[in-house]
């Protein structure tokens, strides 16, 4: 890394598909800062669904909040890097009822290990990050999220049987117990797991907050889960 | 299964929106916030801003435009125009960018790709491809990369060049054919496939686009993943909602235009905040 670039100044004060204000009673979401990356419109989707967002590179502050949420932006080593050292303590938290969502590189954090590089994830989800066996790779762009028999009855995908979500990865995840798997999508010739539970835990393969306005439903199905 | 892409490609200028055949002539169209999320409503699969004016000015208009839109904009926004090093990338992404383009930095350093790939992940990496036929080329007639916004002709193979950005790094190609640009006649369909065939990474079609039928080619004959529109978009001779309807009806398989306002057949309103997207005109 040549720099260590500020966290972006997040307002708090509207939300972008309406005026109103968002609620002081919210749900409070620590957005994880891995150091890279747009996070703006994913603290706005969270916002547009009533949450109040911190952003933050800090784990005491990121576990001590309502929920945790760990944005797909940036490149899997400056995500390993911030979470050195740090593992152990993040999945003792999401093992013990802290609500989280990973999103995209986000999702496979959650997993022990990455083809993509050295480090090791959260080791929540048991299982493998691996490279897409597609030809054309990255996958860009819009896909279907097709639930499974859990997924229909999952609280992150109500109301949302439909989908098509925005994808920019090279990596998928693969679950070793396929239990956890609440979504798949088609790529190529091959499916992948592209939505995950374990607990209160959901990682998704997709980018909700690039996904219009089926993306921040899904956004605000999580919101509501954790205020549950 | 993947959905070919529709992209929306805005002109910005100085914080506007602005369209015009040379620079001579540029016509204020609009606030780019605005005409963002508006072709975000019409169901464009993704924006993508293109600064003008990043050779000559300064950037911090841009990069507040590009905060602004992302507050309220919530599919990809692609950025270009000027950029050279790793921190110019960096600072787009930090201000809302999800991926930025490069065009004249990468011939003069190519290694931005690879750093920028390492650092941000190759999928926020685009290699912008300006591409003229000439008879005359340095390595005979073919096609090649022009930068400084097409008034430069560089010694590379657009085919050649385009394999090369996506082996450094790049996660994108976007294919403009010069020889198309502004004609309206169709994509440069050779060129499309040629690079399509040629590299491992998704291939946007641009230049040339002037009626649905062309989107089309672009995705069957050209072989492109996505295709990019401005001007027919901009003079408001068709809408997004209408070229994708046409691509669904042959058999295109297109994202469905979802969420969007004017679906007056469920009776829902358009405000209404929902768990479950509303279908749209499609």
């Amino acid at each position: 890394m040549n720099e260590t670039p500020r966290a972006p100044e997040m307002k708090r004060d509207s939300d972008p598909r309406s005026s109103e204000p968002v609620p002081a009673d919210g749900v409070r979401v620590a957005l994880l800062d891995y150091g890279a990356g747009n996070l703006h419109s994913l603290a706005k989707g969270l916002e547009a669904g009533g949450a109040r967002v911190t952003v933050t590179t800090d784990w005491d502050q990121a576990l001590g909040l309502d929920a945790l949420v760990l944005p797909g932006v940036g490149s899997f080593g400056a995500a390993v890097r911030a979470l050195e050292g740090e593992e152990d303590r993040v999945r003792d938290a999401l093992a013990g009822g802290l609500p989280c969502l990973g999103i995209c590189l986000g999702m496979q954090l959650l997993f022990s290990e990455s083809e993509e590089g050295e480090g090791r994830g959260i080791g929540l989800i048991p299982g493998r990050v691996r490279r897409l066996r597609a030809r054309t790779v990255p996958q860009m762009g819009w896909n279907d999220v097709e639930p499974t028999e859990a997924g229909t009855r999952d609280p992150l995908l109500a109301g949302l049987a439909e989908l098509t979500a925005y994808y920019a990865n090279s990596f998928v995840c693969d679950p070793e117990d396929t239990t956890s798997v609440i979504a798949e999508t088609e790529y190529e010739e091959e499916r992948f797991a592209s939505a995950v539970r374990k607990g209160r835990s959901w990682g998704v393969q997709f980018h909700p907050e690039k996904s219009s306005t089926p993306g921040l439903a899904l956004l605000r199905n999580f919101l509501d889960e954790v205020g549950r | 299964m993947l959905r070919p892409r529709v992209i929306v490609c805005l002109d910005v200028r100085d914080g506007r929106v602005v369209k015009g055949t040379n620079f001579v002539e540029l016509r204020d169209v609009g606030d780019p916030v605005e005409l963002a999320r508006r072709y975000e409503s019409e169901g464009a699969d993704e924006i993508v801003f293109l600064d003008i004016s990043a050779s000559h000015e300064g950037r911090g208009t841009l990069l507040d435009t590009v905060r602004r839109t992302a507050e309220v904009l919530f599919i990809p926004l692609t950025v270009g125009g000027g950029v050279r090093t790793e921190h110019d990338m960096n600072a787009l992404l930090r201000a809302g960018a999800d991926k930025v383009s490069v065009n004249s930095g990468a011939v003069r350093d190519p290694e931005v790709l690879t750093r920028g790939a390492r650092l941000f992940g190759s999928q926020c990496v685009v290699a912008s491809i300006d591409a003229k036929w000439s008879d005359e080329g340095p390595r005979g007639p073919g096609w090649y990369h022009h930068t400084h916004g097409g008034r430069k002709r560089t010694d590379l193979e657009a085919v050649a060049w385009a394999r090369e950005c996506a082996r450094r790094g790049a996660g994108e190609i976007l294919l403009t054919s010069m020889d198309r640009d502004g004609v309206r006649t169709g994509y440069d369909l050779e060129l499309t496939s040629a690079v399509a065939e040629a590299v491992d990474v998704p291939v946007i079609a641009s230049g040339g686009a002037g009626e649905a039928s062309h989107l089309r080619d672009g995705f069957t004959r050209g072989r492109a993943d996505a295709v990019l529109l401005a001007g027919i978009l901009h003079d408001e001779l068709t809408t997004v909602t209408a070229l994708k309807k046409a691509l669904t009806d042959w058999e295109i398989p297109v994202r469905p235009v979802r969420g969007v306002t004017e679906a007056p057949e469920t009776g829902r309103g358009a405000g209404e905040r929902s768990g479950s997207p509303r279908e749209g005109t499609d």
